[in-house]
């Protein structure tokens, strides 16, 4: 299985919970995203995957204008998608404990 | 920040909007979203990515993503489509009125307007498949030629076709061709004023005013056609040429 097959789904958490930390733009958005260690996929990708969240009501945008540039597109969360982030974080640690758990039992057979 | 986007760059940009207008996605969330790209890429070339970086190895699959998650505007789409329609019929109307009375038979009616709907999804087909294969110069005037071809030979055979087969017949008196003519001459004025452009009664006194012209002068029928054809897509030819410069200008 690839590193993008096993990212859907849980990149849409991760963003979320980045824009939680702090409104946003798409650049700055991509950025943290590849700080965070996400590099395999392409920077593009957020921007459909915004478009959705953004109708689905996870998240709204707002046009502000920055210092000597364009007019940037900002990034925040909604209640919606707040509510959505808690429930991703709550999905992510079973998950993580059950991976992590199947993996230590196989580590131990093979040792 | 470097303002200079690459050339690479600048053409994905181009492709996607045409591809998203020609897919009949909404004009306004088109451009949010060719902006916010604009910004990513200006940002990101600053430094050294590369636009594969950004958008993936496949324009199309990318372009296909985006054109997922956005809505289709069917209220445009069906006023573009209505427009352009009555568009083709004020000039079919007004080009004959200019050469006699008008008469209209049901299957001129019916023809020009399947045909017309067919042509007019046809050519956004045809800009999707540009846009998103991002096409060298010769294909891509090797299809416009294949289409104007294709839209010629249905327009032939419509005259064809109304010549040997018979439909009821609309006739209209001298009268009530004047009045046609002037209601059809106003609609494209006012279609003028609400677009702004004067593009509509331009092409119109090119495809008209040789006719009327002409039909005044004793000059041989024949000389006429040609004399008249060739004034009309002269005329449009040059105008064109001339607007295109002075947009590039600009």
């Amino acid at each position: 299985m690839s590193t993008t097959q096993m990212l859907k789904g849980i990149i849409d958490g991760c963003i979320l919970a980045i824009i939680h930390e702090k409104e946003v733009y798409g650049y700055e958005l991509a950025e943290r995203l590849e700080q965070y260690g996400f590099d395999s996929f392409s920077e593009g990708t957020i921007y459909p995957l915004l478009m959705r969240m953004q109708k689905e009501e996870l998240v709204t945008s707002t046009l502000k204008k920055s210092i000597a540039g364009p007019k940037r597109k900002y990034y925040s969360l909604t209640v919606k998608g707040e509510q959505e982030l808690q429930q991703f974080i709550v999905r992510w640690e079973s998950l993580q404990k059950s991976v992590n758990s199947v993996l230590q039992t196989k580590g131990q057979k093979n040792e | 920040m470097n303002k200079n986007l690459s050339k690479e760059s600048q053409k994905f940009l181009d492709n996607l909007q045409i591809y998203l207008v020609s897919s009949g996605k909404n004009e306004r969330e088109s451009n949010e979203i060719v902006e916010e790209l604009t910004d990513h890429l200006r940002l990101a070339e600053s430094e050294g990515k590369s636009v594969q970086h950004i958008i993936g190895h496949s324009p199309k699959d990318y372009m296909e993503q985006l054109a997922a998650e956005m809505a289709f505007d069917k209220k445009a789409w069906i006023k573009f489509i209505v427009t352009i329609i009555l568009g083709v019929f004020s000039y079919t109307i007004l080009t004959r009125a200019a050469s006699g009375n008008l008469s209209f038979s049901l299957l001129n009616v019916i023809g020009l307007t399947f045909i017309v709907a067919l042509l007019i999804g046809a050519v956004f087909m045809m800009f999707k498949y540009i846009a998103a294969n991002s096409l060298s110069k010769t294909k891509e005037y090797s299809l416009y030629f294949l289409y104007s071809l294709f839209s010629l030979l249905l327009f032939i055979g419509l005259i064809l076709l109304d010549q040997r087969i018979t439909t009821p017949v609309v006739n209209f008196s001298e009268i009530s061709t004047l009045i046609i003519a002037l209601l059809t001459f106003a609609f494209l004025v006012a279609v003028s004023f609400w677009s702004k452009t004067w593009i509509v009664l331009i092409f119109l006194a090119f495809l008209v005013l040789p006719d009327l012209v002409l039909n005044q002068m004793s000059i041989d029928p024949k000389t006429q056609i040609s004399l008249s054809t060739t004034i009309t897509f002269g005329g449009i030819a040059v105008y064109l040429f001339v607007v295109t410069k002075r947009q590039k200008k600009a």
